[in-house]
């Protein structure tokens, strides 16, 4: 039993020191000892990547070192991922996020949605430049509990407002929570504009999503 | 009027310059931005009269983030405005001769300083090669990621011996060498030779010289401070820096506030003993002009009384 936790702590630390190759290489080595895919997930991997997460948040990461870590994640997430999928019946939370329209810096939108998924959110990433319609369209279709929006440049702020204004016209704001993030927008932007919430950085946006979907 | 370099040189307590760019002088001239983003006499017009219908102390020569990305290669669409569309694919598209005729026009017309903007090498290597990628590689290959620097820093000094020729001022923006980005460890390694070579150059032609940087910035003060810069454009101005800061009144005030709201903001702002009062980042396209004169307005008011 010893054996087993030091496997599920090497993955973790796999993880935390960006390494994605060893991450995939214990991922598949624990696979093979019998360990499930769901308590790689749940007791390696997000642990790993909330780490990771809390990191960054005390300004010992930064963004380099969770690109990193997010493909190390990623290279373990992709192995269990499809097995537990075959499995699972419980319904997840579902969030979309995108970058607005006219904005192609997707990094911060990147990081954001990487601890999400690894929360165990049911995640839809519409990349960058999205449009108002894409968004609108995803909403009508999905039925999202949040959607997530990320700016980084002041030219394309206003769409996340044009966003929000769209939302109300198609009397579909009331079933939605909105949030919003990046570089020029702060917490009183996100109060003129209308959004439920705005998050600093990657594990803000989460407990953020956490906050507003209870109950 | 030269009411900055007063302020440089600590004679006066503050100058004003909210962060007013080529793509909201087109807007509220009913210019596109896509014909003025490649002529030089268009950029030199529409920040003429951005600068006729502000009036504020300083002009900014900055049309978009991506003049010299997009010369050594970079795909750039600019409708509406400017937006890169990947890292280094193509051949090269220059704009740096439209930028110099620009200035040159300006530095005719206008009768405040002129600064010119241009990209710090480290950002610049960025979008050369993909941020994303480039972010990595610092880490993973960091021998690489200094020979990307490198090039970008050697097209860096080429452009700026010509601007400073034709007199302008300058001002670096490197927004990925950002500390809400990158370690200071990264910042010293990599982003801070670059620009100490090019501020070196800036200060023996004798001109002015300002940097900005967004977000956090709080750790890279002590290593901004030793690069002789005059001007330090800054998220926050209530760190404490030696260099004169620029800023004040956050991009959302100024985009989605009310007068009193950049008002209480400016004031703020004003305890700082010596400033450029400005806005944050760069005046977003559809800000209200009446949010720009009131920022205006109050600070001739201030002076007066």
């Amino acid at each position: 039993m010893q054996g087993v936790n030091l496997k599920l702590d090497e993955i973790r630390k796999a993880v935390i020191e960006m390494d994605d190759v060893k991450t995939a290489q214990l991922v598949n080595t624990a696979l093979k000892q019998g360990l499930a895919p769901q308590d790689i997930l749940n007791n390696c991997l997000i642990p790993g990547m909330k780490e990771v997460g809390e990191l960054f948040t005390r300004k010992e990461y930064y963004v380099p070192e969770v690109l990193l870590a997010s493909e190390a994640f990623y290279a373990g997430f992709n192995i269990v991922s499809p097995l537990i999928k075959s499995q699972s019946t419980e319904k997840k939370t579902k969030v979309i996020i995108g970058v607005v329209k006219g904005d192609i810096h997707d990094i911060g939108k990147n990081i954001v949605k990487v601890l999400i998924e690894a929360s165990g959110y049911d995640i839809m990433d519409l990349g960058k430049d999205v449009s108002t319609e894409r968004f609108i369209k995803a909403v009508t279709i999905e039925k999202p509990a949040v959607l997530a929006m990320s700016s980084l440049m002041t030219t394309t702020l206003v769409h996340m407002e044009e966003v929000i204004k769209e939302l109300i016209k198609k009397k579909m704001r009331r079933n939605i929570k909105v949030i919003v993030g990046g570089a020029p927008v702060n917490e009183e932007f996100a109060n003129r504009i209308g959004a439920d919430g705005y998050a600093e950085d990657a594990m803000q946006a989460v407990k953020l999503i956490k906050k507003i979907t209870i109950g | 009027m030269d009411r900055i370099t007063p302020v440089i040189n600590k004679d006066s307590h503050f100058a004003i310059f909210p962060i007013v760019c080529v793509d909201h002088c087109a807007h509220i001239a009913n210019v596109k931005f896509s014909d003025v983003a490649i002529d030089g006499e268009k950029i030199a017009q529409v920040l003429t009269h951005g600068y006729n219908c502000y009036q504020y102390d300083m002009v900014l020569l900055f049309l978009d983030a991506y003049i010299e990305a997009q010369a050594l290669g970079c795909p750039v669409r600019f409708t509406p405005y400017s937006t890169l569309l990947g890292p280094r694919s193509i051949q090269g598209f220059d704009r740096t001769n439209e930028i110099i005729k620009a200035a040159q026009i300006l530095m005719e017309k206008i009768k405040v300083p002129l600064f010119v903007s241009i990209k710090g090498p480290f950002t610049l290597a960025s979008f050369l090669t993909g941020m994303q990628d480039f972010l990595k590689m610092l880490l993973k290959d960091p021998t690489h990621a200094k020979a990307v620097i490198e090039q970008a820093l050697d097209f860096q000094t080429k452009y700026l011996e010509r601007l400073l020729e034709v007199g302008a001022n300058i001002f670096i923006g490197d927004p990925v060498a950002s500390a809400t980005v990158i370690s200071p460890v990264v910042f010293r390694d990599f982003a801070y030779e670059p620009l100490k070579i090019l501020l070196s150059m800036i200060r023996k032609k004798g001109a002015l010289s300002g940097i900005h940087i967004c977000g956090d910035t709080a750790p890279l003060i002590p290593m901004l401070d030793t690069l002789g810069t005059d001007i330090l454009s800054i998220e926050d101005i209530t760190i404490k820096s030696t260099t004169l800061k620029m800023g004040g009144v956050s991009t959302s005030t100024i985009l989605r506030g009310s007068p009193a709201d950049i008002r209480t903001e400016m004031e703020r702002a004003l305890q700082e003993p010596r400033l450029i009062l400005s806005t944050s980042c760069d005046v977003p396209v559809e800000t209200n002009p009446d949010n720009i004169k009131a920022m205006i307005g109050w600070a001739h008011e201030y002076t007066d009384n």
